[in-house]
């Protein structure tokens, strides 16, 4: 019996062989927020396979009772106050310590005797919840331990946590890396946005409907605008945030994502493979975001924008600016807001601008992509009516209310004839009941299953940083001081103009 | 059914005639003009005696504003008047020919039908069929019902509340067999013996696993009676020195699963036991929207023996 007879039931939802689950980076903020409230989640709902365990691995010195505690605490704090339950306990039990230095060769040797010991060299998954400039580090040992090669009934694979390199070098090296080590189906590059319910649902939106398609394109789609706007500051991650900025730190992963997913041309399947080709097409259209014309010696940069936050205030209180937060230079110039203007350069998208943002201290938290309609060829109602028409409008909500909303023109009742938009809306969290999983968990449960669509490729990665790296480059060659917006407000009067030369405003949000 | 959209509800429930129902729609549900994302209408049938907990239920998921909720109970009317509260609708005492009607006329167009069917005339069922996307079955005594589901295979997709209540335990026992020595013990297995408060329920899971695993000449299937309040208490599948076990915890709020065979080593573990109220097993059975190939193979196999 090679197959399991019983999975064959349509209500039976695919749950993974034998899995032992490795967390490099067992003490961190990652692990503590979302890769052990989602594991919990997921046993909670009975997803998990009934031979499971957890192997933590970090710095601290700490042994499995500890490692236990923590997994406590991280559900009182991230899962709910009633989450310590039977589920949780018999959860712990399973779970196991590790206390060691990654670069240390004996860890590798006793994390192999372990997994025997507990796994019996089945499924294996690492993920990497640790600095990027270890990644390499792990991995190598990962591989020159063997623990990289399949067994004989085992597979083993890596999720790699974002930013996959820094730029586009050293994505290169980091990718040249991880296939001396592990084959590119065996490497999983997450992107906790591509978790999300809605952005899955756009590729069914797209395809799975026959009426969007037609008019997804320049003939009837005016710009698309993608933001990502989050209320809080840099938080506890001043040493990671200077580094990286709102275009590493959003820009290259997320929004890329999104806008090729936006962008990208029907795939032959729904398979990974199909799908990520597709993906990939959309971002190879994307034309350079530096210019080639010199502007006095320089290359151009007009299409983008980036900002820093000031004092301000938002969500109800006064916050610093970004220079005066904990762990950051005073002279910092890391940007916290990134505007962009994306052309693509294919049939469907020639002349068609995608417009990008995203920031820290905004006034709202919320990441969507809005679809402007053209206008109506003719505008028939000018003289009858004192309002004018608004184009349509698509809204794909990613967070934190996922759904999709139609804006359309509706006559207001009366005998004038009036016009005013109206707002149809789909909830996923109401409509069809039931709990929306998190987007960790259904990530985990991919990579789990072996199934790699919903994460990003060697090649899409490179091609991103190929698109990111001049912009960094060239902005480290400014001496300029980075303009500033003033927290609470939607950025700065640049990315007002940046959107204003072709004559368009950003949605209100 | 005097409960029939009461004025518990948050919504004021209005008796029109049959005719005015759909004005009455949109008259009594203050939210019936905003855009709204629906994606089915629920039909409870039965006797009256039988529609209490369907008309609470449907008025639970009618609340939630995405689904259209239907209760029609049997009678000897042939022009009943309507209860309309927001999205529920009661026919009281409607004659039994005439809800294959009733349904077509206030169903939502475009969108699938669900039927909860408590009971009632058996010929009913078969009309239904002709109108429902899916019909779940759900009485004390089923059998009569299952046979002639079978029948309708090929109109309609059929569930029946219980199976989706065994759901989870189907699914823990599916675990065991991801685990290759399990799959590889399977022939050995002699025994399965399930212990709970419903022996239909239990006859069902125990179809459902000797349809889909070919055990050994000589396989055995106990069911022992358990507690009223639980339909399934413990299951185990047995062999002498082999065993795969599930069972619910202290206080029945998790299911405590343990696996045991040769050549591998005994692991455990506990998962919640997730909550089966009639709204549960509703919403996951409009999540369906394929026939249930598992469960027409478990009831052949029952009206078979």
């Amino acid at each position: 019996m090679n197959e399991n007879p019983l999975n064959d039931g349509l209500r039976l939802e695919p749950t993974p062989g034998p899995t032992t689950f490795v967390i490099f980076g067992a003490s961190g903020d990652l692990t503590k927020r979302k890769l052990l409230p989602a594991i919990y989640r997921l046993s909670k709902r009975g997803r998990l396979p009934a031979q499971f365990a957890v192997i933590g691995i970090s710095r601290s010195e700490i042994d499995d009772d500890a490692f236990r505690t923590q997994f406590r605490e991280s559900l009182a704090e991230f899962a709910g106050p009633d989450s310590w339950d039977d589920v949780a306990k018999s959860l712990a039990s399973r779970m196991y310590y590790v206390s060691a230095e990654t670069d240390d060769p004996e860890v590798y040797r006793q994390l192999k005797a372990r997994l025997e010991q507990i796994n019996g060299a089945e499924g294996v998954l690492f993920y990497l919840a640790i600095p990027p400039s270890v990644y390499g580090v792990v991995i190598e040992h990962l591989g020159t331990s063997g623990l990289s090669r399949p067994g004989e009934r085992g597979w083993r694979r890596v999720i790699v946590e974002k930013p996959f390199g820094t730029d586009l070098a050293s994505a290169r090296a980091l990718n040249q890396l991880a296939h001396q080590h592990f084959d590119e189906e065996q490497v999983y590059r997450i992107d906790h946005y591509l978790g999300k319910e809605t952005v899955q649902n756009l590729l069914v939106f797209r395809f799975g409907n026959g009426m969007f398609e037609p008019v997804w394109n320049r003939r009837y789609i005016d710009h698309v605008q993608i933001t990502a706007a989050e209320t809080v500051g840099v938080e506890h991650r001043a040493s990671y945030y200077e580094g990286a900025g709102a275009l590493r730190d959003m820009v290259q992963n997320h929004l890329m994502q999104v806008l090729s997913l936006v962008a990208m041309e029907p795939p032959i399947a729904f398979t990974a493979e199909s799908v990520r080709d597709r993906k990939m097409d959309a971002l190879l259209a994307v034309q350079p975001l530096v210019e080639d014309k010199q502007n006095g010696g320089r290359p151009v940069l007009s299409n983008v924008v980036r900002a820093q936050y000031r004092a301000g205030w938002v969500n109800g209180s006064e916050v610093p600016g970004y220079l005066s937060e904990k762990g950051v230079s005073k002279q910092s110039k890391t940007e916290t807001y990134v505007a962009g203007r994306v052309q693509l350069d294919n049939w469907r998208w020639a002349g068609v601008p995608f417009y990008l943002r995203t920031g820290k201290r905004l006034p709202k938290r919320t990441t969507e992509i809005s679809i402007q309609f053209r206008r109506p060829p003719l505008e028939i109602f000018r003289r009858a009516s004192q309002t004018s028409v608004a184009p349509d409008l698509l809204i794909v909500n990613v967070q934190p209310d996922e759904g999709i909303s139609l804006r359309f023109e509706a006559k207001l009742p009366g005998t004038r004839m009036q016009i005013a938009p109206v707002m149809m809306n789909f909830r996923y969290g109401t409509t069809f009941g039931g709990e929306v999983p998190e987007a960790y968990e259904t990530l985990l449960l991919d990579a789990m299953l072996g199934d790699t669509t919903l994460f990003a490729r060697h090649d899409f990665v490179e091609a991103s940083w190929a698109l990111i790296t001049p912009v960094i480059e060239r902005w480290s060659g400014l001496g300029d001081d980075v303009p500033t917006y003033e927290a609470g407000e939607w950025g700065p009067p640049e990315a007002d103009e940046l959107v204003g030369r072709d004559g368009r405003r950003w949605r209100t949000l | 059914m005097e409960n029939v959209v009461t004025t518990a509800t948050a919504i004021e429930a209005r008796e029109v005639p049959f005719s005015e129902i759909a004005t009455a729609m949109v008259d009594v549900c203050p939210r019936a003009g905003a855009m709204r994302a629906l994606v089915a209408t629920v039909v409870a049938v039965g006797p009256p005696d039988r529609l209490d907990l369907a008309t609470d239920t449907l008025q639970i998921l009618g609340d939630a504003g995405t689904v259209r909720s239907i209760v029609i109970s049997e009678g000897d009317e042939a022009a009943p008047s309507a209860r309309v509260a927001g999205n529920t609708v009661a026919l009281k005492g409607l004659k039994p020919q005439y809800v294959n009607n009733a349904v077509a006329a206030l169903r939502l167009s475009s969108l699938p039908t669900l039927v909860w069917w408590r009971g009632g005339r058996p010929e009913t069922l078969d009309e239904l069929a002709d109108l429902a996307d899916r019909i779940v079955l759900d009485e004390d005594e089923p059998e009569t019902s299952w046979r002639r589901a079978v029948k309708l295979f090929e109109a309609t997709a059929f569930s029946d509340l219980r199976w989706a209540r065994l759901t989870q335990w189907r699914a823990l026992m599916a675990h065991f067999f991801d685990i290759p020595e399990v799959r590889s013990a399977a022939t050995q297995f002699s025994r399965l013996r399930i212990r709970g408060g419903d022996h239909v329920s239990a006859e069902l899971f125990a179809a459902w696993l000797t349809s889909s695993i070919s055990f050994g000449a000589g396989f055995h299937v106990e069911i022992e009676r358990g507690d009223e309040g639980a339909p399934i208490q413990s299951i185990h599948l047995l062999d002498q020195d082999q065993e795969l076990m599930l069972r619910t915890g202290a206080g029945r709020t998790c299911i405590e699963t343990a696996v045991s065979v040769r050549g591998h080593r005994s692991v455990s573990r506990i998962v919640a036991l997730a909550d089966r109220t009639p709204v549960d097993a509703l919403t996951e059975e409009l999540m369906i929207r394929a026939r249930d190939l598992a469960f027409e193979r478990t009831i052949q196999a029952l009206v078979a023996d």
